[in-house]
């Protein structure tokens, strides 16, 4: 029998990684703008003037799904799942799905939390449409903590490349 | 950037002259009227409620005479009707509609009364129609449903709360009162709730069979019909059509109204007017022969509107300078190029008192941070080429839209030259495009660099902008202060903190290992770290010396004062936060290559392109559509939380001034 190569196993945790990474942004993305979504939809039914400025409230949980997409998309493309060639190390496999780890998790988590601040600020503007820029930052403080997230992923996974392992 | 400096305004007039003075202040728009106080010996305030609850009714009843007349002629709109903004009229045609008020209030109560003629006779027919679906079980039956019998005959007509056959009925009847012979039974519908039958017997023994029948759950109708149930569905369908025909006629009498509907939307502005003076007026104070209107006026409008009072209209104008204690309002006053972010100053807070407008600065920022963030050719194109051409078809669009859709222009023309530096024209579409059918290898080569390749150079420089925003916001802090002439805590809170912080960057910079860390191309000399390094102790000293200068107790100051250098931990975490630049700009390019690529998966052959136009246009659509919300939102973060932190409060009241709060027209002057 041949011998069993642990690196076949990396390309498999690399792709965990990315496809880790628009799972549960994905899914942190879907459950936020849904409960935006529903309370958007309760002050447009008392004030559709007010369209507008909630629809911008209810997409602002939605961004880390993108974010997410985007870690998985640049981690497809530098694995080689996407045309080149996919010879990916034990060890490298496990780096890229470490870097995948901090957009997942904090992808999930920071849009449901954003989507709970989002649906108070939807409050807000429905009771006070001119305090809609202030309505605006609330969730935005929480999405920086996805956009750091974001950032650790994206310089992790564009530098694993030239790591010697 | 400028805040509007403003004068208070105080006009002395003869009464005989007030509705041609209110009108003339309320059409020039210039002056907001407040309440001060005045001898109330002398001067005494005109009730003005019922006035104008009058003219609030008057519009409110043309407002609905509108709406039904809409709801049956609804008037022909375009999609772009709202950008159309408000049609001027002339003022004559103002004074026209004046006197026609009284006539068009009488029409439209005439559609008043008809439409809720119609909305009664709508409620009358479901009425009648639910009516008529209680007697379709009864149909059968061709003598009165209230019938009780013969002078020898007892009858029995109603319903049983289950479904019977007539063998059923029968043999039940003939089980549970045997005494009773000779029963007709006639079931006239029968459905799993219910049975309705007819049922006759020697009236002698009516009694007993109605005892029985009641044991089983037998039950009279609960509107019985006099005449027969079909003579009576006849009857009322004859008045449903009558309810429908007089519904119609009402519905043909409104619709020749339809030709007043301008009148009808002139009247309603001409009332909302009136509400919007009457108001004023009340809270004017009045003697006998004089009134007295107080309130702000900007500066630079004071004197035209004093000379215009006086001259034409002998009024007593006297202008003052605002003191401390007035709550003056804001109105501010900025070019072509900063006047459009006025709108999202005006979302956070108009400035408060002795703040700067810092329109400005705020809009140079502006449009830099959102086209580092969108930062692509293609898309900025498409902002650049829609706002501006909306701008340019809709010349009379509001002003508030307006400001919004120049913002976005300006931010296209950003867009547009960030992505020229960082090559990218909806993501790497000419790169794609020209690999998949055309077999060439093209591509837009970056002025600058491409940002998915060195991630890390562009992570820096959000950084450095971030460090220029934030000490820009120091400086118009620095500013604001010097202008109160408190130049001491100019120093001590900005001169400060730029030498700690600006120190503290320029040590890093010589610092060996965190050019290594960064990837950076050079590093300082260690002369010119050190000297960034003892900049940045004194600027620790003096915060930690000056933070708590508010308190007396020594032992106090000094915690305030550390707490205060804890603050460059907010410093840390602000430049931190401008790395969204470099993470909203890389979404948007690598979006939109993954749009591409999808794209032109299927190749190159006809149903390939049909595919790859499909891909394009929905992908960069969806893309576009994101992240301009992104970029938009984070712009105003950076704005609202990292810029404004440093200088800015707000809490400024905006300029309302008296003037014509027009829905559907603008009241223009003619010269």
């Amino acid at each position: 029998m041949e011998k069993f190569d642990i690196n076949t196993l990396g390309i498999v945790f690399a792709l965990v990684g990315a496809v880790l990474a628009s799972l549960l942004g994905g899914i942190g993305s879907a459950i936020g703008v849904g409960m935006t979504g529903q309370a958007a939809a309760g002050v447009v039914s008392e004030n559709p003037t007010l369209f507008g400025k909630v629809l911008i409230l209810q997409l602002l949980p939605g961004t880390q799904g993108i974010y997410g997409l985007l870690i998985a998309f640049l981690t497809l493309t530098n694995i080689g799942v996407l045309g080149g060639s996919a010879e990916i190390t034990f060890a490298k496999g496990l780096l890229y799905l470490a870097a995948c780890l901090p957009m997942a998790i904090i992808g999930l988590i920071s849009a449901k939390q954003q989507a709970k601040a989002s649906v108070a600020s939807i409050a807000l503007v429905a009771k006070r449409p001119d305090q809609f820029g202030k309505a605006m930052i609330f969730p935005a403080m929480v999405e920086t903590y996805a956009v750091l997230a974001l950032l650790v992923s994206l310089l992790a996974v564009a530098n694993i490349g030239g790591i010697a392992v | 950037m400028a805040v509007m400096p403003m004068k208070r305004i105080a006009i002395y007039a003869l009464k005989n002259r007030r509705k041609q003075i209110l009108e003339l202040i309320q059409r020039r728009g210039v002056v907001e009227i407040d309440d001060r106080k005045a001898d109330e010996t002398v001067f005494a305030r005109m009730d003005t409620v019922p006035a104008k609850a009058r003219f609030e009714n008057n519009a409110a009843s043309l407002q609905a005479a509108l709406e039904a007349l809409d709801k049956l002629e609804p008037p022909e709109k375009s999609l772009l009707a709202s950008l159309n903004g408000r049609d001027p009229i002339p003022l004559s045609k103002y004074e026209e509609t004046a006197q026609q008020a009284g006539e068009l209030l009488k029409t439209a109560s005439r559609i008043n009364v008809l439409w809720k003629k119609c909305a009664d006779n709508r409620a009358e027919i479901l009425r009648l129609q639910t009516q008529i679906r209680a007697l379709e079980p009864w149909m059968k039956l061709d003598i009165s449903m209230r019938t009780l019998g013969t002078p020898t005959a007892s009858v029995f007509i109603g319903s049983f709360p289950t479904e019977y056959t007539e063998e059923t009925l029968r043999a039940m009847i003939a089980e549970g009162a045997p005494e009773v012979d000779g029963v007709t039974v006639e079931v006239l519908s029968a459905a799993a709730q219910q049975t309705c039958v007819f049922l006759m017997c020697h009236i002698s023994q009516g009694l007993k069979l109605e005892t029985y029948l009641r044991s089983i759950g037998f039950t009279y109708p609960a509107e019985p019909s006099k005449t027969p149930p079909a003579d009576r569905v006849q009857k009322l369908n004859g008045r449903i059509e009558a309810l429908q025909a007089e519904i119609d006629g009402a519905e043909a009498e409104i619709r020749t109204f339809k030709d007043q509907r301008e009148a009808i939307l002139y009247t309603i502005d001409y009332f909302t007017m009136r509400t919007e003076k009457y108001d004023v007026l009340g809270r004017l104070w009045q003697s006998t022969h004089v009134f007295i209107i107080t309130g702000y006026v900007p500066a630079e409008n004071a004197d035209a509107l004093k000379e215009e009072l006086e001259t034409k209209l002998e009024a007593y104008v006297e202008l003052s300078a605002p003191d401390e204690n007035d709550d003056v309002p804001v109105k501010l006053k900025n070019n072509a190029f900063a006047a459009p972010v006025e709108g999202v100053l005006e979302s956070y807070s108009m400035p408060g008192k002795k703040e700067i407008d810092p329109s400005t600065i705020m809009a140079i920022f502006y449009y830099f941070l959102f086209g580092m963030m969108l930062s692509d050719a293609g898309y900025g194109l498409l902002m650049v080429l829609g706002c501006g051409i909306i701008l340019w078809k809709f010349k009379n669009m509001e002003e508030g839209l307006r400001k919004t859709l120049t913002m976005f222009f300006y931010c296209g023309i950003s867009t547009t030259f960030w992505g020229i530096l960082f090559g990218s024209f909806f993501g790497d579409a000419v790169t794609v495009i020209g690999k998949t059918f055309f077999n060439a290898d093209v591509g837009i080569p970056a002025l600058w660099f491409v940002p998915v390749e060195e991630p890390m150079r562009l992570l820096l420089f959000s950084f450095l902008v971030g460090i220029i925003h934030l000490f820009a916001g120091l400086g118009a802090q620095f500013y604001q202060l010097a202008r109160q002439g408190k130049w001491l805590d100019a120093i001590y809170d900005v001169v400060f903190w730029y030498m700690l912080v600006g120190g503290g960057i320029v040590y890093l910079l010589s610092m060996q290992m965190f050019a290594d860390m960064v990837a950076l191309s050079f590093t300082l000399p260690a002369a010119v770290g050190n000297a960034g390094a003892i900049a940045a102790g004194i600027g620790a000293v003096g915060i930690i010396f000056t933070s708590g200068r508010a308190s007396r107790n020594p032992g106090k100051r000094l915690l305030k004062g550390l707490y205060g250098l804890y603050g460059v931990s907010s410093y840390l975490s602000d430049i931190l936060s401008y790395s969204r630049l470099l993470a909203l700009g890389l979404a948007t390019g690598v979006i939109a290559s993954v749009f591409n690529q999808m794209g032109a998966m299927p190749g190159n052959n006809p149903l390939g392109v049909v595919i790859f136009i499909f891909a394009f246009v929905v992908g960069h659509t969806l893309n576009l559509g994101i992240n301009v919300l992104g970029a938009y939102v984070h712009t105003n973060r950076l704005q609202f939380v990292e810029f404004f932190g440093k200088f800015y409060e707000g809490g400024g009241r905006k300029f309302a001034p008296f003037t014509t709060k027009t829905k559907y027209f603008k009241i223009t002057e003619e010269k």
